[in-house]
């Protein structure tokens, strides 16, 4: 299926991936990169499930752009354990313009075909991505 | 987690040719004053407790505590007047604009329904009254044509207001509904202060022409007049009634504060005069008093608080002072971690010692503005917008005879190699300048607009950050700077650049809100990432064990991180300067110390998480 904006297109591996991990819970995150000689999204990377919050952040480069998702386990107030599933669309201030522009504007097709994201999240540095901001977006 | 342990607060705001009014609450026995857009509540036997409130979009002018102690109303520059809650966080009760210019008073009314407020407008607002809660008008008040400076409401039964201004006159209403009675028009210049007795009885203005006139309270005759013997010779800014209505305190230009008893007949005589203890310059003006319970209390110009005992006036006052202005540089003193040094850029130098608070201006021979300082162990160097860098002794609580030095441009930063103090290291536009002494050793154009510089504590290596960003490392031979590295990381320009106390590593921060820590002898970053502020990074400090680091930003927080840790473990203080925080230092491991462009200073007492 192609992209409209930019003529991406999704690989079906992708939305495989996704759906195990909303299921079944096989995956922490999973990193997207988008290959432009193929001109695809791609799965880049496969978090187990006891990788962490940190594991995530390194595996982010930090000179180019990438989608990521990530399945975040918390504690609410009243000792409830409840999970969310994040969308990272990871644009570091420090990557090229062109990478920017492609990523943003093959973004929004590319989050329909996953269906259960709950909270989306645009981060241009690491602290924006940082764990205090994740548990003040858990709250919908 | 990061704690308010002392507050060095500022002190009014004040301005040549005019007095400020000052007012207090019994009660609590504190007094409230503004500075810049703050409001300030200070405790006058807890000189340490400072509490400020900072929601005024302009300068606030004025603020006064309801009868009742629950209230405070405060007005500003633009005419509106907030009424926020004492206690429960300050929250905002009502807020109205009351008039089209600045206010310069505000009374309640005894019963506190009803506000008055006198100021400048156009056209017909220059005094409104107002119900506290609603603000709907409650009476017409014309008779005024020039800016009103004083309004006060008769604290008994039957109501009455009067209100005195620039035009010379005296006016006298009655009310609710507030309606035009009479008007006096018996001073021959600005009518300063106008203040009921607390029993209602009378009512006393003092005027720039250096008298004070007696009226009735009930119907605003004239009964009476200071005596002019041994009277103020300057114009009178000020005036307070004692609690028991039998004396008035009057604060004059003539430097003195006066107490007069008030006698049956209404005439006013001396009492006694309470000179002010200065050096006798224009900063000893005395432009503001407040006579609470025992305290009397009187404002310089230069904004020094004198605290006198009533029942024992001949005991010295306290003074309490701090800055009026933005504090743009802070040193802690190597030899006594306890003394902490400020300056402002008004070429105010104040020492504090921590745990008991303003300790002592440092008299300067030559009060020039100033622009950043340094001081290690008892000298003192200063860099001004004269182009000229002071090097000044310090003995004791004296400036000694700086040597100045005129290097020809406008200093942008300064830096003393520490254990070497003979050596600094000044930034200008194109480069940097050596100092030996009190000599210019050598000139050094480097081709790129350098914005910060510091130098190593031994002498031997110094930092220069440009306007690009880039670090360069320089080595000092001799008198020659040899660059030895540059270093690209920060996407703004430099503004900031500290060595650890270990000298291990160095610390660099920026305009575009990034610091990053490195390692000086492999050159190489030690910790990123420490991007939490949200605007320009102004100032940055090392604890004395290197193990931290805080840097202060004009987004108004101060973060302190640990070098071991990752930039995300961080303490954040939010809010710690209104307006920007410009300075830091650490006086020990756990107690940080910043201050900022609201005048204030204030020690963190940091507790590890």
């Amino acid at each position: 299926m192609a992209n409209a904006a930019s003529g991406m297109a999704v690989h079906d591996d992708c939305k495989l991936k996704f759906m195990e991990l909303k299921a079944k819970r096989t995956h922490r995150f999973i990193v997207y990169k988008i290959e432009e000689k193929q001109k695809e999204v791609i799965v880049e990377k496969l978090g187990e499930p006891i990788e962490t919050y940190e594991d995530f952040t390194s595996s982010l480069p930090a000179e180019e752009c990438r989608y990521a998702v990530f399945d975040f386990d918390f504690v609410t107030e009243e000792n409830v354990q409840k999970s969310r599933i994040f969308f990272i669309a990871w644009s570091p201030d420090t990557a090229k313009v062109r990478s920017k522009m492609i990523y943003a504007s093959s973004k929004d097709r590319f989050k329909r075909e996953l269906d259960g994201i709950q909270v989306e999240l645009q981060a241009t540095d690491p602290t924006e991505m940082g764990l205090d901001v994740f548990k003040s977006r858990v709250n919908l | 987690m990061a704690q308010l342990a002392e507050t060095y607060a500022c002190v009014p705001s004040t301005e040549r040719g005019r007095g400020i009014l000052i007012s207090g609450d019994p009660k609590s026995n504190s007094i409230l004053y503004t500075n810049g857009r703050s409001v300030i509540i200070r405790y006058l036997d807890r000189p340490l407790e400072v509490r400020v409130y900072g929601e005024h979009a302009y300068p606030a002018t004025v603020a006064r505590y309801s009868p009742n102690g629950e209230w405070i109303a405060s007005a500003d520059v633009s005419g509106t007047v907030r009424i926020w809650g004492t206690h429960n966080d300050f929250v905002l009760k009502k807020e109205f604009r009351v008039l089209t210019g600045r206010i310069d008073d505000l009374q309640w009314s005894p019963d506190g329904e009803r506000i008055v407020a006198s100021g400048e407008g156009k056209g017909k607002s220059l005094v409104r009254a107002v119900m506290w809660d609603s603000g709907t008008n409650v009476g017409e008040f014309d008779g005024h044509s020039k800016r009103v400076l004083s309004c006060a409401f008769k604290p008994t039964r039957p109501f009455r207001i009067v209100t005195c201004g620039e035009d010379f006159l005296v006016n006298f209403y009655e009310g609710p509904p507030f309606k035009f009675k009479l008007s006096h028009r018996d001073h021959s210049n600005f009518v300063n202060c106008i203040r009921f007795s607390p029993d209602g009885k009378k009512f006393i203005t003092v005027s720039s022409d250096k008298k004070g006139i007696i009226y009735d309270a009930k119907t605003g005759d004239i009964i009476g007049e200071l005596s002019p013997e041994d009277g103020h010779k300057g114009s009178i800014y000020a005036i307070s009634w004692s609690p028991d209505s039998k004396q008035v305190l009057t604060v004059s230009a003539d430097k003195s504060a006066k107490i007069w008893e008030i006698s049956e007949d209404n005439k006013g005589t001396v009492k006694k005069t309470l000179a002010c203890p200065g050096s006798g310059g224009v900063d000893d003006m005395l432009v503001g008093c407040l006579w609470q319970n025992d305290h009397i209390v009187t404002i310089s110009l230069g904004g020094t608080i004198y605290l006198y005992s009533a029942s024992d006036l001949a005991k010295a006052p306290l003074p309490l002072s701090g800055h009026m202005k933005n504090i743009n540089s802070l040193a802690v003193l190597k030899g006594d971690p306890k003394v902490i040094l400020s300056s402002s850029y008004d070429g105010l130098l104040v020492k504090w010692v921590q745990g008991i608070g303003y300790y002592g201006k440092l008299e300067r021979k030559v009060v020039s503005q100033i622009k950043c300082f340094a001081a290690v162990e008892e000298e003192i160097v200063s860099s001004g917008f004269d182009n000229k860098v002071w090097r000044v002794s310090l003995k004791g609580d004296q400036c000694g005879d700086g040597d100045c030095i005129d290097i020809g441009n406008q200093p942008k930063d300064l830096s003393i190699a520490l254990l070497s103090p003979d050596l600094a290291l000044v930034s200008i536009e194109t480069g940097v300048i050596l100092l030996r002494g009190a000599k210019v050793v050598s000139t050094i154009n480097l081709g790129f607009p350098v914005t910060a510089c510091t130098i190593a504590p031994k002498g031997n290596e110094a930092i220069v950050g440009g306007q690009d960003g880039k670090l360069h490392v320089y080595s000092i031979t001799g008198d020659t700077l040899n660059e030895e590295a540059v270093l690209e990381k920060h996407r703004g320009a430099i503004t900031a650049i500290r060595y650890s106390p270990d000298v291990s590593m160095f610390a660099s921060a920026d305009s575009n809100r990034e610091a990053v820590v490195w390692d000086c002898a492999t050159r190489e970053v030690k910790l990123k990432n420490m991007l939490y502020h949200t605007a320009r990074i102004n100032c940055l400090a090392w604890s004395p064990d290197s193990s931290t680091v805080a840097t202060g930003s004009l987004d108004t927080c101060v973060i302190v991180y640990e070098v071991d840790k990752p930039a995300s473990s961080r303490v954040t203080i939010k809010g710690a300067h209104l307006g920007g925080v410009y300075g830091l230092a650490f006086t020990d491991e756990q107690n940080v110390v910043s201050s900022g462009e609201d005048a204030c200073i204030r020690v963190w007492k940091l507790t590890p998480q």
